[in-house]
């Protein structure tokens, strides 16, 4: 009894120092991470202007429906009045459609062109209220699909290299290292230098050298490279990132196994699929996982390369905030940004599940 | 094909990747170097050059002019400083608060446990660029200027993540050391000073360094705090702002130059103690 009295009030004096040392991490974690997130939920639903005095209003959900603000609809064919028939482009043997503009509704808000379609033979156009905001978040899901996804490939690629012993494998192992190591800043700045838009630019010799256009691709500005080359860069930077995750869960998988596989006359190929690929998958998931996390919220790159001509996310709400000064709108951007980032977040920890003892 | 032949052969194979990938991995970094000493004709040579050549004779003429130039830049200097400032000091406060909390999280039994590591790891995760307009009314409010700001702020991607791995540092150790030194009448406090903490100082040079490495590589909020504040920028936005002393023309071979002053550094830390760099990132991603 009187051993059972003391061991509780051991445990309630080391439960009391464990809240005292929790302290001060929350503290700094409610300063500088939940009051924020609680000042920019309130002004999403205001117009408060950016370092300004005037007293904002309340707009309720304007925000938001200015940014997600969306339609489709049909574009009628150009019917030419003599043959009755669709009129076609002279030049390029196109069949013409009615103008996006003068179908999209102008009332109560106005809505702008973010792309066309085609389906079951009949032209649509897609036209939102802030069609860039669109475009960004479109942009930010191709960007973190593509390069995570290549990521991967060429990360599982490197590890597997680097995984066989091999002379020089240290070496390769510290190489590694040098893009991660590399501010992102930094990166993005060599690589705008390397995709130059002439042939003071590297990539665009290279290029050249191997047949593929003709040393004049503005990688940065022609709309159809942009992202490409963003994405060129992103995988550059994080591919060995990747790599390291995938080699420490590859280093984890017990040799034995393999030893078996290969008495029981498994080639490389069939050990890779069945026992490489099922072992390496916890690890995998939760490296893409990480990765997604971090994609979908990609700023250097975007703002360093494409400045104002191209946004992810990120990039746009810091241009709502500093360039256009809408702190209510950069607000409301932020929210929908964290809803996004929640949900994988949610996922994430799911997969990795918290030990606690 | 012969047995032998066939070995040669993947041998052959195997090696070419492994150039390739060596060669993929280094080469941006390398023509960083080779651009940082080329002079301004030399970098606008089409095509470009593997090696700094003279336009006319060809022949090998590398100028050092660009980091004279760089290291006469104010923004460029102030913005080392300025950066050293904020990373250290952001890498210090973290550890400090961290290995408290981590202590608390790794060998402590008390109620809410699990709960409080579900908030830290979130944490890892948060966007930053959210807060960022709520950030600046805090920084602001609490009439800090940009470089305490800046300190303050990188606290939110940092603390966690130092939390986190000096947590599951903190788990691995032998729970029979707390035990023996509380029977020698140690208070916990005491466990943690004198026992565990000496136990963790690897674990400790882990977190600090990513914690270092993370600050020095911030660019969204200095970006911001610093805008209407130029003497305190840091090296990320003094690189992605570099002046451009002929108008619309960018001094890209400065840049370049900066670009390798402000990576070698990083680079050769990083070499030096790369065991504890990749089992720091790799911690928590590997179950069991």
């Amino acid at each position: 009894m009187l051993k059972k009295n003391a061991s509780s009030k051991l445990l309630q004096r080391e439960q009391r120092l464990a809240y005292f040392l929790l302290l001060p991490t929350f503290v700094v974690l409610v300063v500088v991470a939940l009051y924020p997130l609680g000042l920019v939920f309130v002004t999403s639903f205001t117009d408060r202007t950016f370092a300004s005095p005037r007293e904002p209003n309340y707009v309720g959900l304007n925000n938001y429906t200015q940014l997600l603000g969306m339609t489709i609809r049909e574009l009628p064919p150009l019917i030419d009045e003599a043959t009755g028939l669709q009129i076609v482009d002279p030049k390029t043997g196109e069949p013409l459609y009615e103008r996006p503009l003068r179908i999209l509704p102008r009332e109560p808000r106005r809505y702008r062109e973010v792309a066309q379609f085609s389906f079951f033979g009949k032209r649509y156009v897609l036209g939102a209220t802030d069609p860039d905001f669109v475009k960004a978040v479109w942009d930010t899901l191709v960007f973190t699909v593509i390069s995570v996804l290549l990521e991967t490939i060429l990360g599982l690629g490197i590890a597997l290299v680097v995984n066989s012993s091999f002379k020089g494998r240290g070496l390769m192992r510290a190489a590694m290292l040098v893009p991660w190591a590399v501010i992102t800043v930094v990166s993005a700045r060599m690589w705008q230098w390397m995709l130059a838009p002439t042939r003071v630019g590297v990539i665009n010799v290279i290029f050249q050298r191997l047949g593929l256009g003709d040393g004049n691709i503005a990688f940065l500005t022609q709309p159809e490279w942009q992202l490409p080359s963003i994405i060129m860069v992103d995988v550059w930077k994080t591919t060995p990132f990747m790599a390291l995750l995938l080699l420490a869960g590859l280093q984890v998988i017990p040799g034995e196994l393999y030893e078996a596989a290969r008495v029981d006359g498994a080639g490389p190929v069939r050990q890779f699929i069945s026992i490489t690929m099922p072992l390496l998958m916890p690890t995998m998931a939760v490296a893409l996982v990480f990765r997604t996390l971090d994609a979908l919220r990609v700023f250097d790159v975007f703002q360093v390369m494409l400045a104002q001509s191209r946004y992810s996310m990120a990039s746009y709400n810091y241009y709502q905030l500093i360039g256009n000064r809408a702190m209510g709108k950069a607000s409301a951007i932020g929210v929908i940004i964290f809803i996004f980032i929640f949900i994988f977040a949610v996922l994430y920890i799911r997969m990795l599940g918290v030990e606690t003892d | 094909m012969s047995q032998s032949m066939v070995k040669l052969v993947n041998r052959v194979i195997f090696w070419i990747i492994v150039g390739f990938i060596m060669l993929y991995l280094l080469f941006p970094f390398y023509w960083a170097v080779n651009s940082s000493l080329k002079s301004e004709n030399q970098l606008m040579m089409t095509p470009t050059t593997f090696i700094p050549r003279d336009p006319v004779t060809k022949e090998f003429s590398p100028t050092l002019d660009n980091y004279r130039a760089v290291f006469q830049s104010d923004q460029f200097v102030r913005g080392l400083r300025n950066s050293a400032i904020v990373a250290s000091a952001t890498t210090l406060l973290s550890l400090a608060i961290g290995s408290f909390t981590a202590f608390a999280l790794g060998k402590l039994r008390f109620r809410g446990k699990a709960s409080a590591l579900y908030i830290v790891l979130s944490m890892t995760m948060f966007p930053q660029v959210t807060i960022l307009p709520g950030l600046y009314a805090v920084i602001t409010g609490l009439g800090l200027t940009a470089i305490p700001g800046m300190i303050l702020s990188y606290l939110i991607f940092t603390l966690p993540f130092t939390v986190w791995v000096l947590t599951s540092f903190f788990r691995e150790l032998p729970m029979e050391l707390m035990q023996a030194a509380q029977v020698d009448g140690a208070t916990s406090l005491q466990t943690f000073r004198l026992i565990l903490l000496p136990l963790t100082a690897p674990a400790l040079v882990t977190a600090g360094l990513l914690a270092f490495i993370a600050a020095w590589n911030e660019y969204l909020f200095a970006l911001t705090f610093t805008a209407i504040e130029p003497t305190s920028r840091t090296v990320p936005v003094a690189i992605a702002l570099f002046p451009a002393l002929v108008a619309r023309q960018e001094p890209f071979g400065e840049i370049m130059a900066a670009a390798v002053v402000v990576t070698i550094p990083i680079v050769v830390l990083v070499l030096i103690f790369q065991r504890r760099i990749i089992a720091g990132l790799t911690a928590g991603a590997i179950k069991g």
